[in-house]
């Protein structure tokens, strides 16, 4: 696996886009890649980074999706830390007085030395918060040392929250009453027809004198008035430039910076004593579904400090591996090269792999078909047919979500040779890794296209031509189609229990290189 | 009722404004955004970092669309886009198709039960709860004023140019390179970042005064300010900032043209294309929005222009009438987000529920009703 620089090789996902395999997942139930950009992704859990702590959604929706107990430097958007200090406690009058008395009790000598051996020292911790990255403390702002750590630490306040709360109250109240006009109005423009003569109606008994009777109040309700506000005044005595910034020079480590200002977007400081330190934003933890039948790819372990899944349907673990090993000639355009590919079986069933430069025709008539299907609006989906039926009810289930699927991006510049037939490549097993023998195999005739095998793990040999047209310096594409026979696990019907083998396509797109100079 | 409010209140509404610049996201009903970011995104496919509205292709907008917004729901806001509802402040006169994408990704991407879409103009108007005035939103891109009647938008007096922070960052390129201060392969050091680093933190725009008499070449020229000595971020370099860069770099949305299109002069220009009834109220109420508009000293020297060309120019003389004297609405927030406060509010009222374009009434036709389509806007055809 080639690391920190890009993947030669790609897989189209089934919604068009190419991707690395290790971006990929495997959804077991449709059976199909998916990629981060055609499941649906959901929040699973909340946590603080720094603190580890996981947080329920309520709360942190309560919370402003903050942290309660760490902090940001508001400088540096470092995370700050508490520091103890001790601080000489000033003593009340009558304390102090009776350690005076005591010390003139003691002698003469309690005058010139304060601190007697039996006297406790009248220290207390304080807390005060410091980034360890840009040496920023709340002692610079003056934000007083607190008592506890955590907790207690201000929350700057809203300057117009009253104001606000008024033009909230005032909006809703327009809005309600234009609301009750419009139903007022639609009432009278279209008086309420009954397909039966109501018993009331022939009675004259009406609604509201029965309720009236009853003792209930009127039906209707009394008609709401907006609350009246007072606009904001315009002033015409605007805020002058200060006279002294034409001649004072700027000190910019007093200004604030656009990331410092916008850290704190209600206020956006423009001096550096104005900064507070802000509550740390929370993360969370993603699940990921797959739109087509609903069923989890991606569930992370509940707690924070856990990395590992619940359910990890990567595609690694499913799809063949192929990793591009070498090219055997210097690229050159229409010219036969030969490119080796390793390619690795990740399950625990034997696979048969083909290597195709092109769908078999009823597959691709099938793929272009999902792919009108995928496009039309999925409301007449359901029909005779009870596989397809099956497939409707899912549809339904899954509400929308039809991202529209793109063609895949023909991006391939050369012809590729298929393999003249089918190989096995047999399953994983980790205790083979360490075997040094020669593989039982070996007896069987190999095609020729394998140059060396082991385990799970296979070198092909795959031929294709450049295009003549390609210049120098073009990127070489290769394109082909891999046919795997999957063991499916998962039961799709109830019926069938036993795993099923399917046969799969993925199609492939490896950069080969450059052209290079003649 | 009481139950399906419970519902509301536990799923806020997303208010989301979109600018060219920085994005303001939070939930309906909160007096701030939760958070100010830049409308930036870093591509899955390369991984390189671009802004939102640079792009070629209307698939490449879709896609940019999709990881931007994937970034806010899970990054910023953390909750899950699918069945919320949505308040979108948008430019009454964006464009078309930056409207549709945002539609097509909300609705088919991520699944969201409605969009409501604002005008922005109105929306700032009513953090006032003022029902006149002529709001002015200098932006990035552009500076855009709309005069707003009795919670009316005149749409034919709507006016818009091109200054704003962009003309802003590169004028203050300009003015380095011209100084010489900048030389050779540093011009690669002021990047976006940077120059509005040394915008925000060193420029202002300075008195009505000193400006007429640098415009005076003759005369005596005011002593600049100060210089200051500015260290750029990720380089070992120190550059200095002339005193006349930080007064003047604002003066290009002053500048006096054949084509009358400084700021002042847009102002009065769409006041004049406003009815003469309501030209008082307007000269009495103006609004100033938007980024642009947090700079030191623009309040004083734009009132100052105006009142001096009501005064001087001919054509304004001839019809303003009455002793006019400019008013300005003091912004109760930052106002930077004035516009998503707005939608905060609205976004917190039955509104949400009254005019949202709900998911069901997109995907029958997958299409945004805009009053600037007769499709949709066609109370005078008579139907």
């Amino acid at each position: 696996m080639s690391f920190m620089q890009p993947i030669p090789v790609k897989y189209a996902c089934s919604c068009g886009i190419l991707n690395p395999i290790n971006k990929l997942f495997f959804c077991r139930h449709c059976p199909k890649l998916r990629c981060g950009y055609c499941v649906c992704h959901e929040i699973e859990s909340h946590f603080c980074s720094n603190c580890l702590e996981n947080i329920p959604s309520s709360e942190a929706r309560h919370k402003k999706n903050c942290c309660a107990n760490c902090f940001d430097c508001p400088c540096c958007q470092h995370t700050l830390s508490a520091r103890a200090t001790t601080v000489a406690v000033v003593r009340k009058p009558d304390e102090a007085k009776d350690k005076e008395a005591q010390s003139g009790a003691g002698g003469e000598s309690g005058s010139t030395t304060p601190l007697k051996p039996s006297s406790v020292p009248a220290t207390k911790k304080m807390y005060y918060l410091s980034c360890l990255s840009c040496r920023w403390t709340t002692r610079d702002v003056g934000i007083p040392d607190q008592g506890v750590a955590t907790g207690t630490w201000p929350d700057n306040e809203c300057l117009y929250q009253l104001r606000f709360n008024s033009l909230l109250e005032y909006y809703q109240s327009v809005v309600l009453q234009e609301k009750q006009d419009r139903q007022e109005f639609l009432r009278r423009k279209s008086p309420k027809q009954h397909k039966f003569p109501s018993l009331t109606d022939r009675t004259g008994l009406t609604v509201s004198l029965i309720r009236r009777q009853i003792g209930w109040n009127e039906k209707t309700l009394p008609k709401s008035k907006p609350i009246s506000i007072s606009p904001t005044e315009a002033t015409a005595d605007v805020e002058q430039l200060p006279p002294d910034i034409f001649t004072e020079p700027l000190n910019l480590r007093q200004v604030t910076t656009i990331a410092q200002r916008l850290s704190q977007p209600r206020d956006q400081p423009t001096a550096v004593g104005n900064l507070y330190p802000q509550r740390r934003s929370l993360w969370i933890k993603r699940s990921l579904r797959c739109r087509q039948c609903e069923h989890n790819l991606i569930k992370p372990e509940f707690h924070p400090t856990s990395i590992k899944y619940r359910i990890q349907l990567f595609a690694s673990h499913h799809v063949p591996e192929v990793v591009m090993v070498r090219c055997e000639q210097p690229l050159k355009s229409g010219q036969k090269n030969a490119i080796v590919v390793k390619i690795t079986n990740p399950t625990m069933y034997d696979m048969t792999i083909r290597i195709l430069d092109a769908l078999p025709e009823e597959e691709e008539q099938l793929t272009t078909e999902m792919l009108q299907q995928a496009c039309k609006i999925k409301e007449e989906a359901v029909t005779s047919s009870p596989l397809l039926r099956a497939a409707g009810i899912t549809l339904t289930r899954q509400n929308s979500t039809r991202e529209i699927k793109r063609e895949v991006n023909e991006l391939s510049n050369t012809l590729i040779e298929p393999l003249e037939s089918e190989f096995v490549l047999s399953q994983r097993d980790d205790s083979k890794e360490f075997d040094e023998d020669i593989q039982a195999r070996s007896e069987i005739e190999e095609p020729k296209f394998i140059v060396w095998r082991k385990g799970n793990k296979v070198l092909l040999r795959l031929q294709f031509t450049p295009e003549a047209t390609s210049k120098i310096s073009d990127e070489v594409v290769l394109s082909f189609y891999m046919q795997y026979t999957y063991v499916n696990t998962v039961a799709n019907t109830t019926e069938k229990k036993e795993p099923t083998t399917q046969a799969l396509y993925s199609r492939l797109f490896i950069q080969a290189g450059a052209i290079e100079k003649e | 009722m009481p139950l399906y409010e419970t519902v509301m209140q536990e799923k806020p509404p997303i208010v989301l404004d979109i600018g060219h610049a920085y994005t303001k996201l939070g939930f309906a009903a909160e007096t701030c955004p939760r958070k100010i970011i830049p409308t930036k995104l870093v591509l899955t496919t390369t991984g390189q970092s671009k802004r939102l509205f640079d792009y070629e292709r209307n698939e490449e907008l879709h896609d940019q669309m999709v990881d931007f917004l994937q970034m806010i729901f899970f990054k910023h806001l953390l909750v899950s886009p699918k069945e919320r509802k949505f308040v979108i402040l948008e430019n009454v006169f964006g464009q078309t198709v930056i409207r549709e994408t945002l539609a097509r990704v909300l609705f088919v991407h991520f699944d969201v039960s409605s969009v409501l879409f604002v005008p922005s103009h109105l929306m700032a108007l009513s953090t006032l709860a003022a029902p006149t005035a002529v709001v002015v939103d200098i932006g990035y891109n552009e500076t855009s004023i709309m005069p707003i009647f009795s919670g009316v938008q005149i749409m034919t007096a709507f006016k818009d140019q091109s200054y704003g922070g962009r003309a802003i960052h590169e004028e203050i390129k300009r003015q380095l390179l011209r100084e010489g201060i900048i030389e050779g392969d540093d011009v690669a050091l002021l990047t976006e970042i940077v120059l509005e680093d040394i915008k925000i933190r060193t420029c202002f725009v300075t008195t009505f005064e000193r400006a007429q008499a640098r415009l005076n070449t003759d005369g005596e020229q005011p002593t600049p300010p100060p210089s200051v000595d500015y260290a750029i971020c990720d380089s070992n370099k120190v550059i200095q900032i002339p005193g006349l860069l930080r007064e003047t770099v604002y003066e290009l949305m002053f500048e006096e043209t054949r084509e009358r299109d400084s700021l002042p002069h847009l102002i009065l220009r769409s006041i004049l294309d406003c009815t003469m009834d309501v030209r008082r109220a307007l000269v009495e109420g103006i609004f100033l929005i938007g980024g642009g508009s947090m700079v030191m000293g623009l309040v004083a020297r734009l009132k100052q222009e105006l009142q001096h060309l009501l005064q001087h120019d001919e054509i304004y003389k001839d019809r303003f009438h009455g002793a006019l004297e400019f008013k300005f609405f003091p912004s109760i927030c930052k106002q930077n987000y004035s516009l998503w406060l707005g939608g905060s509010l609205c976004g917190a009222t039955d509104l949400i529920q009254m005019r949202s374009l709900a998911k069901e009434a997109y995907l029958k036709n997958e299409h945004v009703p805009d009053w600037s389509n007769l499709c949709d806007n066609n109370r005078h055809a008579g139907s």
